[in-house]
């Protein structure tokens, strides 16, 4: 028993029951199912006030002037703060040196980026009057109005206006890229061809949006915020505002998701404990929907221009992508630019493809700032490569399934580079893919007979292979934080353990999966488990939960501390069982000498000693039972090598979706028939709570495939979008039922060979739908290369494919 | 996302709600609200004063009867909805509110607060007219009557003047040899339509013999399709429906481009909707099933 290899439940350790890879039912869903569950909007504190903050209603404009009077004189009015007031408040950090720095202060000064940029703050008595008030700064605020860059063509125009006026231009990140070979490809390929990929702006949009109370008393700062990175909140906090650390406490209470919108820090998050600290009183401010629509990140809106070489019996040789991101005004904390570096380093998804050369762009506009989403930039890649290999079985003539069967990885390519540094370092590409292939032909078949007798409807069918990295470095993406996450294990007096993570739970089941790791790292029960996350002061600093990554490195972190209290445990028992340390053993959760299960030590006695009964332990040892361990994920990489490569993820699911679609002709109504999800990720700790997040995930990839769009005037650079009557998201009603297989390739480098599991469904349904269309209109010769594929783009699709009046 | 202050009335009697409306300019009628209040959240509407007509006396009553069915001010959709006897006499309206958002929106939503909001894509003020339906309405000058067809004028914009109420609506029952039935395109079960048909088909022996065929969705109001109702003259299920399509094509000529879809989506959509409405009437009127 070591401490340096926490790849595997503690071999000394007989379980009564294995709890890992059980579905064990989640035990936090019986207070949100009755409505018992507290959410920051749920909290209340004594003369507490409420918050408005007021919006920038312009795209683009230079503050003139702000008159907060006649909002002051409002009775119920407290104070109303503009962002000069804030002068004591340090800007946003600003750590990654080869992005153009935005200088964003905690509320804009002087010039607005974006409509919903926040300028001013109100606080009144409750939120009704707050925005009475809100709306009278609004209404006094004189803005001079400036040219405003609606897309990516506007903001790249030659006389275009500059965001950021000691810019050279609108290059938020400018990362052009050559290879040699894939030139020399271009010159030696029997054709080539030029094409545009498209995947709009979207966003996570959580059910619960977000939401800050703040407390300041005594100097002491409590914080409760809907955020997945409580710890990363208090840093940003006090590096901004100069309040000690251990002084701020941020609590996340019960989430209602994230999606990677709320791993940002936001100016809210700051400004709520400056105001209270400012004026002696708790304050609180909820976020409405219109708000989380304009202000909380975007995400995608991405634009892929590709060159592609192949050549005729269907091998693609080489394929040259300039890779353009949107990301909306760029001032949010952490930035938006690494989406568009994922999409590059994963474009080539399932497949081993070398000869891929990305050019990354990121673009700043007015519009809302974009940053991190479900997906986080992988779902926009594979639309780009299913979609070329497609395009290239079309022009050949060869067999979509054969050329992915040709360029599919193999399972004895593990570890595989791929062309931007990303090792994969397993996976069960292969087999996934055929599997996947498999069962959809077995409803491809069915459907197609079931639409034999109406000429208006197609059916076709859509395959992916994609890879999914799990376990990100936020170093790449912050210039600050790297990969680790902490566990603190104790074990109290009664036996029972408890443990503090680092790591969030905003509804995936963490608590859970939690749970079921000590149980059998501790040969306890996981109802003896009690989990603590989300509490700056309760639980161990962590990076908090986003990127696929707590089941990797929570895997890891308890087992680390679980193996230090064990070793402390042993000795304690051995001690009481007048034995030797190295004899002793744990069986169905006492402790023995191994071959004799008479006498034996329960936990609770050990712990008992350890706390409370310190006379029996071993004489001169330390009293307590609690053990941490800081888990730094084996083989992630935290900076690019000198070629630009780097291996940013600790380990990398895999998976295959499929999906059959049917599109009627007249009038472009498209629905899913059937869709398929062959997915690994890895040793499944809970394979319904990994199930669940297919689902989800899935769901979120039609969302995008079909339905989301935040769509601007292209002239003004206005939001076409205030509610839930423009964006529309898919209900219950629109989310196919779905085949969902597993194979388990075990990560070979992390613990217990987990991989991370929460992103995956979101990846593919884009890319299997704009197949599927494409392949159901094949003979009216339409291309589907944009999303979301709605009936109108389809017929718009058809009608520029068949000419005037084609289709009728 | 809080509403501007507004005081709020409940009334017992017509009478004292139609004095409270007269007392201000910008008072609003609540019915179930499903609209209005969304949009006073959004500060797009801002009353000074809410009457709130749930508690009028008779505003609840439905009754049906040989003539039809009459519907109360309000009276709720999902009431509506889930009455065997108003689907027996007037079955479009079923077939209408099967579209009408989801249940609790239906739950709260009337039938009357529907047609007086007038929403160019809402389905009740095209089944209103495609069933000939007759609005009643008090005033400070008395009551009135107005043909569902004469009632809307544009979007949210009816021929009720500030200060009247839609009492009731009367939709007569179905005749013989006719169906009534509503179709529509929206991205996601329960929205609004993109582009939505509401028709009501007379047939004899297999052919259309007359039709009020009645867009929304589409431009700003419900609107009669006169040329498809001519085209449809004559029609059997076996026709090729190009004549049709193009028929109601044309009379999509000002329909709206927006962020959902194209005003050539909508023109394309029509016209493809008719052909398939009008072919789902002959069929039930065939065989004497329904839709």
């Amino acid at each position: 028993m070591t401490v340096d290899s926490p790849m595997r439940i503690n071999p000394m350790i007989s379980h009564r029951a294995a709890h890992i890879g059980r579905a064990v039912l989640r035990r936090e869903d019986r207070s949100p199912l009755t409505g018992r569950r507290r959410y920051v909007a749920d909290l209340r504190l004594p003369g507490m006030l409420e918050v408005a903050f007021v919006r920038s209603p312009e795209a683009h404009a230079r503050i003139v002037s702000i008159d907060t009077g006649p909002a002051l004189a409002l009775p119920g009015v407290h104070a109303v703060f503009t962002g000069a007031d804030l002068d004591d408040v340090a800007p946003f950090p600003h750590k990654i040196l080869y992005i153009q720095p935005v200088g964003q202060t905690a509320l804009a000064v002087d010039r607005v980026r974006y409509v919903g940029s926040p300028y001013a703050a109100v606080v009144a008595t409750d939120r009704y009057v707050a925005e009475d008030a809100a709306s009278l700064v609004a209404a006094h605020t004189e803005f001079e109005s400036l040219p405003a860059v609606a897309d990516l063509d506007q903001a790249l125009a030659p006389d275009a206006p500059k965001l950021y006026d000691d810019w050279p231009d609108n290059y938020l990140v400018n990362y052009p890229a050559e290879k040699e070979e894939v030139t020399r490809a271009f010159e030696e390929a029997d054709h080539s061809y030029s094409d545009t990929f498209i995947s709009p702006r979207q966003t996570g949009l959580p059910l619960e949006c977000r939401g800050v109370l703040a407390d300041v008393v005594d100097g002491q700062v409590t914080l409760w915020s809907s955020t997945q990175s409580p710890h990363i909140v208090r840093t940003t906090i006090a590096e901004m505002t100069g309040i000690p650390e251990p002084r701020i406490r941020v609590i996340t209470p019960a989430m209602g998701g994230g999606f990677g919108t709320k791993t940002h820090i936001y100016p809210e998050d700051v400004v709520m404990p400056w105001i209270s600290r400012r004026i002696g009183r708790p304050v609180r401010w909820i976020e409405d929907r219109f708000e989380n629509l304009v202000s909380a990140v975007h995400a995608r809106d991405q634009r892929h221009d590709v060159d592609v070489a192949y050549d005729d019996d269907g091998t693609i040789r080489a394929i040259r992508c300039k890779a353009y991101c949107d990301v909306g005004s760029g001032e949010i904390f952490m930035p938006g630019t690494a989406p568009v570096f994922v999409t590059g380093g994963c474009i080539t998804g399932g497949y081993d493809f070398p000869n891929m050369e990305v050019h990354h762009f990121c673009v700043v506009t007015n519009k809302t700032p974009a940053g991190a989403y479900r997906g986080f930039g992988v779902p926009e890649g594979l639309l780009v490569m299913e979609g070329i290999i497609d395009q290239v079985a079309r022009r050949t003539g060869v067999d979509r399934v054969e050329i992915r069967r040709r360029m599919v990885l193999q399972e004895d390519q593990m570890p595989y580079l791929m062309h931007g540094g990303g090792r994969i370092d397993s996976g069960s590409h292969a087999k996934s893919f055929e599997r996947a292939a498999e069962l959809i032909a077995r409803s491809l078949e069915r459907i197609r007979a079931e639409y034999a007798d109406d000429p208006d409807v197609r059916v076709g069918v859509g395959y992916t292979n994609y890879v999914e990295p799990t376990t990100p470095t936020y170093h790449l993406t912050t210039g600050h934080w790297a990969g680790y996450d902490s566990a603190t294990l104790r074990v109290d007096p009664d036996g029972a353990a408890r443990v503090g993570l680092g790591t969030t739970d905003l509804g995936q089941g963490t608590e859970t999966t939690a749970a079921q790791l000590v149980a059998d790292s501790l040969g306890l029960d996981p109802d003896d488990v009690t989990v603590v996350m989300g509490d700056t002061d309760r639980a161990p600093y962590g990076l908090g939960a986003w990127g696929s990554r707590s089941a990797i490195v929570m895997s890891g972190s308890i087992l680390m501390a679980a193996d230090r209290v064990m070793v402390k445990a042993r000795e304690i028992a051995a001690h009481m069982l007048e034995a030797a340390a190295e004899d002793v053993v744990l069986t169905n959760g006492e402790f023995h000498v191994a071959g004799s299960e008479a006498p034996s030590v329960s936990w609770s006695q050990v712990a008992t000693a350890a706390w409370v009964r310190t006379v029996d332990l071993p004489r001169g040892m330390e009293p307590g039972l609690e053990m941490s361990g800081y888990f730094e994920p084996p083989e992630l990489e935290h900076l690019p090598d000198a070629s630009g490569k780097v291996n940013a993820a600790a380990s990398w699911s895999n998976g295959a979706h499929a999906g059959v679609v049917s599109v009627r002709i007249s009038t472009g109504e498209l629905k899913i028939e059937d869709y398929v999800v062959v997915h690994d990720c890895g040793t499944m700790i809970n394979p319904m709570i990994i199930d669940g997040q297919v689902q989800g995930g899935v769901a979120q990839g039609v969302a995008g495939a079909m339905y989301e769009e935040f769509q601007y005037d292209p002239e003004t650079a206005l939001p076409r979008f205030a509610s839930f009557m423009e964006y529309l998201y898919p209900t219950c009603s629109e989310v196919p039922e779905m085949t969902i297989e597993h194979f388990e390739t075990p990560a070979p480098e992390q613990p217990l060979g987990v991989k991370g599991c929460g992103e995956g469904g979101t990846i593919g349904p884009g890319a299997v739908v704009a197949c599927a269309v494409s392949d159901a209109l094949a003979d009216l010769g339409v291309e589907i290369k944009a999303t979301p594929v709605t009936p109108s783009a389809i017929r718009q699709a058809i009608r520029e494919a068949s000419g005037p009046g084609g289709g009728a | 996302m809080k509403p501007a202050a507004f005081d709020y009335y409940r009334p017992t009697t017509v009478e004292d709600a139609l004095a409270a409306l007269g007392t201000s300019e910008t008072a609003k009628i609540l019915a179930g609200g499903q609209s209005l209040i969304p949009s006073m959240n959004f500060r797009l509407a801002q009353p000074d004063l809410l009457v709130d007509i749930g508690g009028v006396e008779g505003f609840d009553r439905m009754e049906v009867g040989p003539e039809g069915v009459m519907i109360g001010a309000s009276v709720t959709q999902s009431r509506v909805m889930t009455s065997d006897e108003v689907a027996d006499a007037v079955p479009g309206l079923r077939r209408a509110l099967r579209h009408v958002a989801h249940l609790q929106i239906r739950n709260r939503g009337t039938v009357c607060g529907s047609l007086a909001h007038a929403d160019p894509a809402a389905e009740l003020p095209a089944m209103a007219i495609a069933c000939g339906a007759t609005i009643f309405i008090r005033g400070p000058a008395g009551e009135r009557t107005v043909d569902a067809g004469d009632f809307f004028l544009g979007p949210f914009w009816t021929d009720l003047a500030h200060g009247e109420i839609v009492t009731g609506v009367h939709f007569p029952a179905e005749s013989a040899g006719t169906v009534t039935l509503l179709d529509e395109l929206a991205w996601r079960s329960g929205d609004f339509a993109i582009t939505g048909l509401a028709a009501a088909v007379a047939a004899r022996d297999g052919e259309a013999t007359g039709a009020r065929l009645v867009s929304f969705g589409v431009s700003g109001v419900a609107s009669r399709m006169t040329g498809a109702e001519q085209a449809v003259l004559g029609f059997a299920g076996g026709d090729d429906g190009s004549d049709l399509y193009e028929a109601a094509y044309g009379d999509a000529a000002d329909a709206v481009d927006d962020i959902h879809a194209t005003a050539e989506y909508r023109r394309e959509a029509l016209g493809a909707l008719a052909v398939r409405s009008v072919r789902a009437a002959l069929a039930a009127n065939g065989n004497g099933t329904g839709v």
